[in-house]
């Protein structure tokens, strides 16, 4: 929605003007955007001139232009006219509260591809704050405090160096008991209604995605090698009729959770998870792997691995030795070469490590570190 | 015309149900026959092994059965032979998964389209073994000439004439060893046919080559020089009702024997 030159920040989570310049701040400071215009994204709280005009002149003195204002409020957008800043109503809603800043537009090329267009975005949006900005907002957070106690010691008259105790509770007083947390999230029913409004809208895309791919037929080709100069003979691309599995939330698999287990999976066993998997041990044939996020067998992976099951075609496989009769990677399906089962006896003696990804809707493995 | 159901059957296990399924339905399929080899083994599946298709196998007859795909698309077609055709069993349930009605239903289905329906059947004699009979016209009662598989023979042989729609039932002798025949150590084929007073419809001789073939995944018919291929072509033929006379197991036997006795002379002179 805005090329390079512009830099969003969402305020949307801020409920005082003190709140606002507070994290407008840190935010100029923390990611170094000077020369950038700024686009500001505020809630529905009314501003009048002079909290504009402290806005303002913050984000001047950081050598940036305050371009744009996103807001719903009738008297803020008229304040902001008068100042000649340009005045939008948001278009995309937040769905995650708590990340206040969204910056450059990597997110939106990755889910470009997706079929379905514009309320994919908001999905989007909301995988990639959660994503890439967390650790950032930690950060930011952080020094937030730091800064607010070391200003608030200096009111205080205390010296750091002298009264250790003063600073403790000074420290203490600084976080919230968790009722007035509570009471804090009550004021942003606002936000929670406009959450449902989102979940509403997002499963009825799911939906038309799921049409989507129900209509859609697929075939079962060999995996291939990367790495690997022989090519392999011409039965490639099969003709098995099958639909491919209904994709729903395409998902990011760094920020999901991770099952760990340390034990061989033996022929009938189904592991299944909503996160990453982590096998210590070998997977026997007939065993199956279901993740949502990334399948890493530490052993021989000689099942059937289906990564991504729930359309997350970034997710990989990997393996100490690629063994696998299927690998699955969201609707990709691939087998595994004919005659290339490698006996029981040899399998554990020589290691090569493989990931498999999906390159141009086919499961290619790759050497690990290899790119 | 309707195509004809045929369970393949034993009670005891690893007399080789499973092998005959494979061979019987390979064979049938080169000559001419449009197969289809149903799995019921559920959570212990080999037949996709012998044949080779394990890594082919994307639904499972519990997928049919649960719908959620069509019989059609759990069709698994040979790799060779486009006349031949696999519905495979789950191997991550069990025999509870399915029931003699919905087996039934499947094989009144794929009578309309395939001359044969080949149903493997687990070994005893329980909820795989009911739903396996379920659908099926024809019984082939595979034994191997011991007391214990002729007992489970005989077992399995009382049921099927008590269940309904099983028209005929024949009786399949399986790795016969001639030698020990003749040596009186083992049971003789007639004698096996006199007990379970049955119909034959093949010997197969025992054979090395079955076992190599298992590990490679492809049916021992395929092969020419394998005896046991051609006593499955034999059995395949009878299947289609041609009159075959048994095949001769004894004259290789002594054919190698002569070799040896060849070798063993040029050895000591």
């Amino acid at each position: 929605m805005y090329d390079n030159e512009y830099f969003v920040v969402d305020m949307s989570s801020c409920s005082s003007t003190g709140e606002i310049i507070n994290s407008l701040s840190l935010a100029l400071e923390t990611l170094n955007h000077s020369g950038k215009k700024i686009v500001l994204k505020l809630n529905d709280g009314n501003l009048n001139q002079s909290q504009m005009l402290s806005i303002q002149s913050l984000i001047t003195s950081y050598g940036c232009l305050l371009d744009t204002i996103e807001t719903i409020n009738p008297e803020t957008a008229s304040v902001a006219e008068n100042m000649n800043i340009l005045v939008q109503k948001p278009i995309e809603k937040r769905v995650e509260d708590k990340s206040f800043i969204q910056s450059d537009n990597s997110g939106f090329e990755k889910f470009a591809m997706n079929p379905t267009g514009e309320n994919n975005d908001i999905i989007a949006l909301k995988d990639v704050n959660g994503l890439h900005f967390e650790a950032d907002l930690d950060a930011i957070k952080k020094q937030q405090d730091e800064i607010n106690i070391s200003a608030d010691l200096k009111n205080a008259g205390i010296n750091p160096k002298e009264d250790f105790n003063k600073i403790e509770q000074q420290v203490i007083s600084q976080y919230k008991k968790p009722e007035e947390v509570i009471n804090t999230i009550d004021e942003f029913s606002g936000i929670n209604n406009l959450k449902t409004d989102l979940t509403n809208k997002t499963s009825v895309a799911l939906e038309e995605i799921e049409d989507y791919t129900n209509v859609e037929k697929n075939s079962i080709g060999v995996y291939k090698k990367a790495y690997d100069e022989n090519e392999i003979d011409s039965d490639d691309w099969e003709e098995i009729d099958f639909y491919e599995t209904p994709t729903t939330d395409p998902v990011i698999s760094d920020s999901k959770n991770t099952t760990y287990i340390n034990q061989t999976l033996r022929s009938g066993q189904i592991l299944e998870s909503d996160g990453n998997v982590v096998i210590i041990g070998d997977c026997h044939p007939g065993s199956e792997i279901r993740a949502i996020g990334d399948i890493t067998v530490w052993g021989v992976l000689s099942g059937i691995a289906h990564a991504g099951y729930k359309g997350n075609k970034n997710a990989k496989v990997r393996a100490l030795k690629m063994n696998a009769v299927q690998l699955r990677i969201a609707n990709c399906y691939s087998r595994r070469p004919d005659g290339t089962n490698i006996p029981y006896i040899i399998r554990s003696s020589i290691f090569t490590p493989e990931e498999a990804r999906v390159v141009d809707n086919e499961i290619m493995l790759f050497k690990i570190n290899q790119n | 015309m309707a195509g004809s159901v045929i369970v393949i059957t034993s009670g005891k296990g690893g007399v080789g149900k499973t092998t005959t399924s494979a061979n019987i339905g390979t064979a049938l399929a080169h000559m001419g026959n449009k197969v289809v080899l149903i799995d019921t083994d559920i959570g212990l599946r080999n037949l996709d092994l012998l044949l080779g298709l394990e890594n082919r196998i994307v639904y499972t007859i519990v997928d049919v059965v649960e719908e959620r795909c069509k019989l059609k698309q759990a069709l698994v077609k040979d790799k060779k032979n486009p006349n031949l055709c696999l519905l495979a069993a789950a191997q991550t349930r069990d025999k509870s998964a399915i029931d003699a009605e919905q087996l039934k239903n499947i094989c009144e289905q794929l009578k309309k389209d395939y001359d044969y329906v080949l149903v493997d059947c687990p070994a005893g004699i329980e909820q795989g073994f009911q739903n396996a009979v379920a659908g099926a016209n024809e019984a082939i009662v595979v034994t191997t000439p011991e007391m214990s598989a002729i007992r489970d023979a005989d077992r399995i042989i009382g049921l099927l004439e008590s269940k309904e729609g099983v028209e005929k039932y024949r009786l399949l002798v399986n790795r016969v060893r001639p030698k020990l025949i003749k040596s009186n150590d083992m049971m003789g084929v007639d004698d096996v046919v006199e007990i379970l007073s049955c119909d034959l419809i093949g010997v197969i001789p025992e054979d090395t080559n079955i076992i190599t073939s298992t590990n490679k995944g492809e049916p021992v018919v395929n092969d020419e020089k394998s005896l046991a291929g051609q006593a499955y072509l034999n059995v395949a033929r009878r299947i289609m009702g041609e009159d075959v006379p048994l095949l001769d197991i004894d004259e290789p036997t002594t054919f190698i024997d002569k070799i040896r006795k060849f070798f063993a002379k040029k050895v000591q002179g």
